[in-house]
């Protein structure tokens, strides 16, 4: 019966975020309610328990990256960077694309893509402007680069955050296994970049003055600022590397983080709170109580001992179709709650591999799916999402199949390459 | 005797929806005004274009949000901002909602009842009409002039 209970609520929960019926927040929460009302999980199970309840590890370093975006936020740290790259390039639309990928799947492997793509297209906007360029292609561009450059580490995309929490990886498990494989595909992507987006990138020699004009260092108000959240950063990303040595979690490095920036901003409250994405944060903590509910109630164990049954030993087979049955499935639903619910499934069936290092072959597809094949459609990623709302709000329409035409073909490349290095060096050469 | 609102209702100027943009605004700068009345063909009016929404539509939304960005604009780059002003008209600049929901006050009407619409609409200017026609308008500054208590 509780079964059954998780089941449905599950599944109408998943129609209706992806539907959008309903703010995925609500449907969320509501599906959580209605699972602790009817004693599916209790409380100890929905807030306490590692295993079913809200991770609480996710959370906190969501929280924490958050406040420390909105702390650098301030500094004027990206509109320098950007401007500097436009300039750079001296208003040659590639080179700018180019640049500003690079500076968007950068930062995207020390903090949140999400936030990241935030920061970056207002200016981007505004280079292209000056430019005379449409600027569609350039915030598709870097909404693909952001979730490329996120699958890096543990704090890029949110998905990993579950991965890493769930599949007890570390962020230099990611850094070692992810960075390598994710700076071939950033190249890649580059020169696709210059391919897909052809007709778009025309050089106007007339503009370049416009964009020489442009006074990158009055973007910095405060340099003093800079420099101690830029030292700052450098810390927190040495204390995430180093978390798992020093026995402590990442939550805690970017709780940590979050109060010394606050400290050195001399930000108040309502200021830094107020770039807390505090919509995400509950989604994600309604979503760990509806697939709690599933944990709880047996539900996962019964799904993952068929699929250990369908797998009989083959964990290439079973990786490939993560991988590539992730990056179908993250093209239609948000990568998000995707990930949310597989992550328990995985962890039973990494559990059963023969070694770690194939268990956790299966984590990587996952995630390499999962983040990779977001970049599918318009609504895969959160990255996209807040690229495609930017743009709306500045008088451009990104349409459906105006982000997917696009992002289809990087996905698909993207996957493509992630399942050889998969084979190589987890299964061929392991 | 109350005051009424075609008492201390003054000449104003209007624009129509195809007037250019650029011209509205130099109205708006030359004469110091608040705001323009916007009649249609028929002299009804149909909307206010606040100074406030020239800017808005000049300033592009990206600059507002992030006012760091404003700071990274030269003097030429300010002009050209606003240059595309002169390829627009009045009826590009407002907001579709503005051009649905004009509030106007009769001329019987009282200054409280004329402040009460200005404050809901958060307009510096409000037309005062009678017989569907614009007689005059009434500016927040002018309007404050008769309320407030004289010491």
């Amino acid at each position: 019966m509780t079964a059954a209970l998780a089941v449905v609520v599950f599944i109408t929960a998943y129609l209706l975020i992806a539907t959008e019926r309903v703010h995925r927040v609500t449907a969320a929460l509501g599906g959580a309610a209605i699972v602790a009302a009817f004693g599916v999980v209790g409380a100890h199970e929905a807030f306490f328990s590692p295993d079913t309840g809200i991770d609480w590890n996710v959370i906190f370093l969501l929280f924490g990256t958050m406040v420390m975006v909105g702390v650098i936020k301030q500094t004027g740290l990206f509109e320098y960077l950007a401007i500097l790259a436009a300039k750079q390039a001296r208003a040659r639309p590639y080179r700018i694309m180019l640049l500003l990928c690079i500076l968007t799947a950068g930062a995207s492997t020390v903090l949140p893509n999400v936030t990241i793509v935030l920061l970056v297209a207002p200016v981007t906007l505004l280079v292209c402007d000056r430019i005379g360029v449409a600027p569609v292609p350039f915030l598709i561009a870097e909404a693909l680069a952001a979730n490329i450059g996120g699958t890096a580490t543990l704090i890029g995309d949110p998905p990993n955050l579950i991965i890493g929490s769930r599949g007890d990886l570390s962020f230099t498990d990611f850094l070692f296994n992810l960075a390598p494989l994710v700076a071939v595909l950033t190249i890649a992507f580059l020169v696709m970049c210059r391919w897909i987006f052809r007709a778009d990138l025309v050089y106007d020699p007339s503009r370049v003055d416009a964009v020489m004009a442009l006074e990158e260092r009055e973007a910095i108000r405060d340099a003093a600022l800079l420099v101690r959240c830029l030292v700052l950063l450098a810390l927190v990303t040495l204390g995430f590397v180093f978390s798992k040595p020093l026995g402590t979690e990442p939550s805690i490095v970017a709780l940590v983080g979050a109060w010394l920036m606050v400290l050195a901003s001399g930000l108040q409250p309502k200021d830094f709170l107020d770039e807390v994405e505090w919509e995400t944060l509950v989604f994600f903590m309604g979503l760990f109580v509806i697939v709690g509910a599933l944990v709880e109630s047996g539900v996962i164990d019964r799904l993952s001992e068929t699929v250990i049954d369908a797998i009989d030993g083959r964990y290439f087979l079973a990786a490939s179709g993560l991988l590539w049955g992730s990056a179908l499935l993250s093209a239609v639903v948000d990568n998000i709650p995707y990930v949310a619910t597989m992550a328990p499934l995985v962890a039973n069936l990494a559990h059963a591999a023969p070694d770690p290092q194939t268990g956790n072959a299966l984590w990587w597809s996952l995630a390499l799916g999962a983040d990779l094949g977001g970049n599918a459609t318009a609504i895969g990623a959160g990255a996209n999402i807040v690229v495609i709302g930017i743009a709306a709000r500045n008088g451009y329409r990104i349409g459906f199949w105006q982000f997917t035409r696009y992002g289809v073909v990087v996905a698909f490349v993207t996957v493509a390459i992630s399942w050889p290095y998969i084979w190589l060096r987890y299964f061929a050469l392991a | 005797v109350p005051v009424l609102a075609k008492d201390i209702a003054e000449p104003f100027p209007t624009v129509t929806l195809d007037t250019n943009a650029y011209e509205a605004a130099k109205l708006l700068a030359g004469r110091r005004l608040p705001g323009l009345i916007v009649i249609d063909a028929e002299q009804h009016p149909v909307a206010i274009l606040p100074g406030s929404q020239v800017l808005n539509f000049a300033i592009p939304r990206y600059v507002q949000d992030d006012p760091r960005l404003a700071q990274v604009y030269d003097e030429r780059a300010a002009d050209e901002l606003c240059a595309k002003l002169e390829t627009r008209t009045v009826r590009e600049v407002l907001p579709a909602k503005e051009l649905r929901e004009l509030e106007v006050v009769d001329g019987r009407a009282t200054v409280m009842e004329v402040a009460a619409v200005m404050a809901r609409q958060h307009s510096p200017v409000i037309a005062v009409i009678e017989k569907e026609r614009v007689i005059g308008a009434i500016t927040v500054s002018h309007l404050l002039n008769h309320i407030l208590p004289q010491r």
